[in-house]
C-alpha cells in the first residue's frame, strides 16, 4: 500500500468539516484562525495514554465524518425559565428570531463573527479541539461590558444542537472592563436522539473591581458529545463565579482554565453532575494563582447512578510570586450503584510557602446509617434515598446565581432518580 | 401490644440476642437494664428494623402484626419509635421538612389526608416547648451541630410529633447532664398515656428517677433473667450486676 496516500484519522475528519464549513470568519479573527488551520496538520487525537485525556475516550469522535449543521427549527426546551434578554443559537447559528438582545447603555453584544476579537487568550494551541475551535469558529456570544456598568438582569444564552453526525462550534467571548457586573445563565442542550457535537469555547476576561456570575446548565443526548472549554483571565479585586450543572449526556468534558493575574481576586468554579446509564462525564480545571493574595475554591458534586463514569481533575498552581494564597478545593462523590466509577484527582502545585490550601476528595456509598434514621422516621428508603441525594446536591444547587433554573435542575434530578 | 417471643439475633455471624421474650401492655414503661454488651442496644435496633442485624429465629407480634416481616419505614407507620443512642446528623435535611414528609407519608400509608401547614406549625410549636428545643433547632439540619443534648431532645421531639403507640428509648440518658436529663425525662413523661408504652434502655438508674417504670429487666448475655418492679433497678445501682452475672451464670452452668 502506498502509505503517502493513506489519510489520517485527523484528516479525513477534518476534510468532512472543511467541506461543509459554511460560516463567515470576522476579518479579525482569520489570521488567528489560518494559524490554528495550519496547526491542525500535525495535531492529532488524544490517547488516554495523554495524562490530560487518562480516563476519557477520544476515539468515537475521531472515528466520524462530522459536518457543520443549519440553523434548523428546533423547539426551545419547554421548562426553559423566562427570560428578558435571550440569545439563541442552533448548530453554532445565531438564531436573531427568537433572541432578544437588551439596549443596555455600555453593553455591547454580538453574534460572535460580528465582532473584532482578533487572538485566543488559550496559552497553547495543542489540543485538537481547541484548534478545530479555533480554526472554524462558528457563533457564540461576544458580550463587552463597558466600565462602570452593571446588568442586574441575567443574560440567557441557548445553544441548540441537533442532527446526525453535526459538529458546532460556538465560540464565545466575554469582557468585563472596570466595576462592571454582569451575570449569565447558559443552556447547552441536545435534541434527543440526536449525534452532534458540540465543540464549545468560551473566554472570559475580568477586569478589576468587576463581576462575573455564569451558571451553566448541560443537558446532552444519549448518543451526542459534549466539550466545553472555558479560558478566564482575572484582573484585580475582581470576581468569576461559574457553576456548571451537567444533567445529561453520553459524553461531556468540561475544561476549565482560570488564570489568576492580579491581586485580591477570588475564582470560585462549581459543579454538579449526575449522570446515568452508561454517561461519562469529565470536568478537569485550572487555576493558576499567578498573584498575592487571591483566593479559589471549588466545590464539585456528584452522583453516579448505574454504570455511569465520572472523572474529576482539579489542578491549583501556586506560583512563587502568589503569597498568601487561599486556594480550597472539594471534590465529593456518592457512588449509588455497583457497577458505577469515579476518578477523582486533585494536583496541587505550590511554589510560594505563605499559603493556605487544601483539597479534599470523597467517594462512597449512600450513608445507610442517615438510610436507616429516616426510613425508622416513616420515610420508604427511596424517599429517604432521595431526600439525601438532594440534600448533597443542595451543597452545590445554593451556589446559582440565578435561582430560577433551580426548577429545571431538580425536576432532572428528580426524573434520574425515579 | 408487644409480644416478644424467645428473639434470637445476630450480627455478621455472632449471637447476641439468645432467647429473648418480652411482653407490652398498653400504657406500661418496661425499663431495660444491664451490663454493658448484654444486648441492649440491639434489641432496640432488632425492634426498629436496623437490617444490620439478624433475626434468626423467634417471634415479635405488635398489635396484631408479625413486626419482623415490616421494614423500618412500616414500622414506623405501624406506631413504633425508637430514639437513637447516637442519633445521625444528616447535612442539608432540614429537620422540619423531613418530619413534615414522615409524618404525611405516614399519613399516606394509613389512607389519611396530609397535615396542613397550619396545623403542622402548630404541633412543631407545641411539641418543641415540651422539650424546650429552640426555634432555631427546629429548623436546622437534622442533628447537624447540635450538641449532645440537644440531639437527645430532638429524638424527643420527633417521637411527640410522630405520636407513636410504642417508643423505644436506647440509652437516651447517655451523655446527659442533670439539666438535660430533667427536660428530656420531663418530656417523656408528658407524653405517657394508657395507650402508649414505652420501652426504656439504660444503663444507669438515674433516668428511673424521673421515668418511673412498671417494670424493670435485666438484659444479661442476651436472655432477661430477672424481671422486678422499679425497686430492682435501686438495687442494681447499690450491688451492681456481679450478683446478677452469679445467678445466671450458676443457672446455665
Amino acid at each position: 500500500m502506498d502509505l503517502a496516500k493513506e489519510m489520517t484519522k485527523e484528516q479525513a475528519v477534518l476534510d468532512s468539516m472543511k467541506n461543509s464549513y459554511n460560516h463567515a470568519v470576522a476579518d479579525s479573527f482569520s489570521t488567528t484562525s489560518s494559524k490554528s488551520l495550519l496547526n491542525l496538520e500535525s495535531l492529532e487525537f488524544p490517547t488516554t495514554k495523554v495524562e490530560y485525556w487518562k480516563y476519557t475516550r477520544t476515539g468515537q469522535i475521531a472515528n466520524k465524518a462530522w459536518k457543520f449543521g443549519n440553523l434548523d427549527n428546533i423547539d426551545l426546551p419547554e421548562n426553559l425559565p423566562v427570560a428578558k434578554y435571550r440569545m439563541v443559537f442552533v448548530n453554532g447559528h445565531f438564531d436573531t428570531q427568537r433572541s432578544t438582545l437588551p439596549q443596555v447603555e455600555g453593553l455591547t453584544i454580538l453574534p460572535f463573527s460580528k465582532s473584532e476579537v482578533q487572538n485566543s487568550i488559550a496559552q497553547s494551541e495543542e489540543d485538537i479541539f481547541r484548534a478545530w475551535n479555533t480554526a472554524m469558529p462558528q457563533d457564540g456570544y461576544f458580550i463587552s461590558l463597558a466600565k462602570n456598568k452593571a446588568v442586574e438582569e441575567p443574560l440567557q444564552i441557548v445553544f441548540l444542537y441537533s442532527g446526525e453526525n453535526t459538529i458546532s462550534q460556538p465560540r464565545s467571548f466575554v469582557e468585563l472592563a472596570e466595576n462592571s457586573e454582569l451575570k449569565i445563565s447558559e443552556f447547552h442542550i441536545h435534541s434527543s436522539g440526536s449525534l452532534a457535537f458540540a465543540n464549545a469555547h468560551s473566554e472570559v476576561i475580568v477586569g478589576d473591581n468587576s463581576h462575573l456570575k455564569m451558571d451553566i446548565v448541560q443537558h446532552g443526548s444519549e448518543k451526542g458529545f459534549h466539550f466545553h472549554e472555558t479560558f478566564g483571565e482575572q484582573g484585580k479585586n475582581c470576581t468569576y463565579t461559574q457553576n456548571t450543572f451537567t444533567l445529561s449526556g453520553n459524553w461531556t468534558r468540561n475544561n476549565s482554565t482560570i488564570r489568576l493575574k492580579d491581586e485580591h481576586s477570588e475564582c470560585n468554579l462549581n459543579g454538579f453532575y449526575i449522570p446515568n446509564l452508561k454517561e461519562h462525564i469529565d470536568n478537569h480545571t485550572i487555576i493558576d494563582h499567578e498573584k498575592p493574595n487571591c483566593e479559589s475554591n471549588e466545590l464539585y458534586r456528584g452522583v453516579l447512578l448505574d454504570k455511569s463514569t465520572g472523572v474529576f481533575n482539579g489542578k491549583v498552581y501556586v506560583r512563587q510570586d502568589a503569597q498568601k494564597t487561599n486556594a480550597f478545593q472539594s471534590n465529593g462523590n456518592i457512588i449509588v450503584s455497583d457497577t458505577a466509577t469515579m476518578n477523582s484527582k486533585p494536583e496541587l502545585e505550590i511554589y510560594a510557602d505563605d499559603v493556605k490550601c487544601s483539597h479534599g476528595s470523597t467517594t462512597g456509598q449512600l450513608d445507610d446509617e442517615a438510610v436507616f434514621y429516616l426510613m425508622a422516621r416513616g420515610l420508604s428508603k427511596e424517599n429517604a434515598r432521595k431526600l439525601l441525594i438532594n440534600a448533597f446536591a443542595e451543597d452545590v444547587l445554593e451556589k446559582l446565581v440565578n435561582e430560577d433554573l433551580r426548577e429545571i435542575i431538580e425536576a432532572t434530578i428528580q426524573t434520574k432518580l425515579a | 401490644m408487644l409480644n416478644i417471643k424467645d428473639l434470637h439475633a445476630s450480627i455478621e455471624g455472632k449471637e447476641i440476642l439468645k432467647g429473648l421474650s418480652l411482653e407490652v401492655k398498653p400504657g406500661e414503661v418496661h425499663a431495660i437494664m444491664g451490663p454493658n454488651g448484654s444486648g441492649k442496644s440491639t434489641l432496640a435496633s432488632v425492634l426498629a428494623g436496623n437490617e444490620d442485624f439478624e433475626v434468626t429465629s423467634g417471634s415479635v407480634d405488635f398489635l396484631g402484626n408479625d413486626l419482623l416481616e415490616l421494614g423500618p419505614d412500616e414500622r414506623s407507620h405501624a406506631g413504633v419509635f425508637l430514639a437513637f443512642q447516637y442519633p445521625v446528623e444528616i447535612p442539608g435535611v432540614s429537620n422540619i421538612n423531613f418530619l413534615k414528609a414522615a409524618i404525611n407519608e405516614r399519613r399516606e400509608a394509613l389512607g389519611e389526608e396530609p397535615i396542613t401547614a397550619k396545623e403542622f406549625l402548630k404541633q412543631v410549636k407545641e411539641k418543641a416547648s415540651l422539650v424546650e428545643l429552640d426555634n432555631k433547632l427546629t429548623n436546622r439540619s437534622v442533628n447537624e451541630g447540635f450538641s449532645g443534648g440537644e440531639k437527645k431532645r430532638n429524638e424527643i421531639f420527633q417521637m411527640a410529633m410522630l405520636e407513636p403507640k410504642l417508643a423505644i428509648l436506647d440509652e437516651t440518658d447517655s451523655g446527659l447532664d442533670i439539666d438535660a436529663l430533667r427536660i428530656v425525662a420531663n418530656g417523656v413523661n408528658q407524653l405517657r398515656s394508657k395507650e402508649r408504652s414505652f420501652v426504656v434502655v439504660t444503663h444507669y438508674q438515674r433516668l428511673l428517677d424521673h421515668i418511673v417504670p412498671d417494670f424493670v429487666h435485666v438484659l444479661y448475655d442476651g436472655k432477661i433473667v430477672k424481671t422486678g418492679g422499679k425497686e430492682l433497678a435501686l438495687e442494681l445501682e447499690e450491688k451492681g450486676y456481679d450478683w446478677i452475672k452469679k445467678e445466671a451464670d450458676a443457672v446455665t452452668a
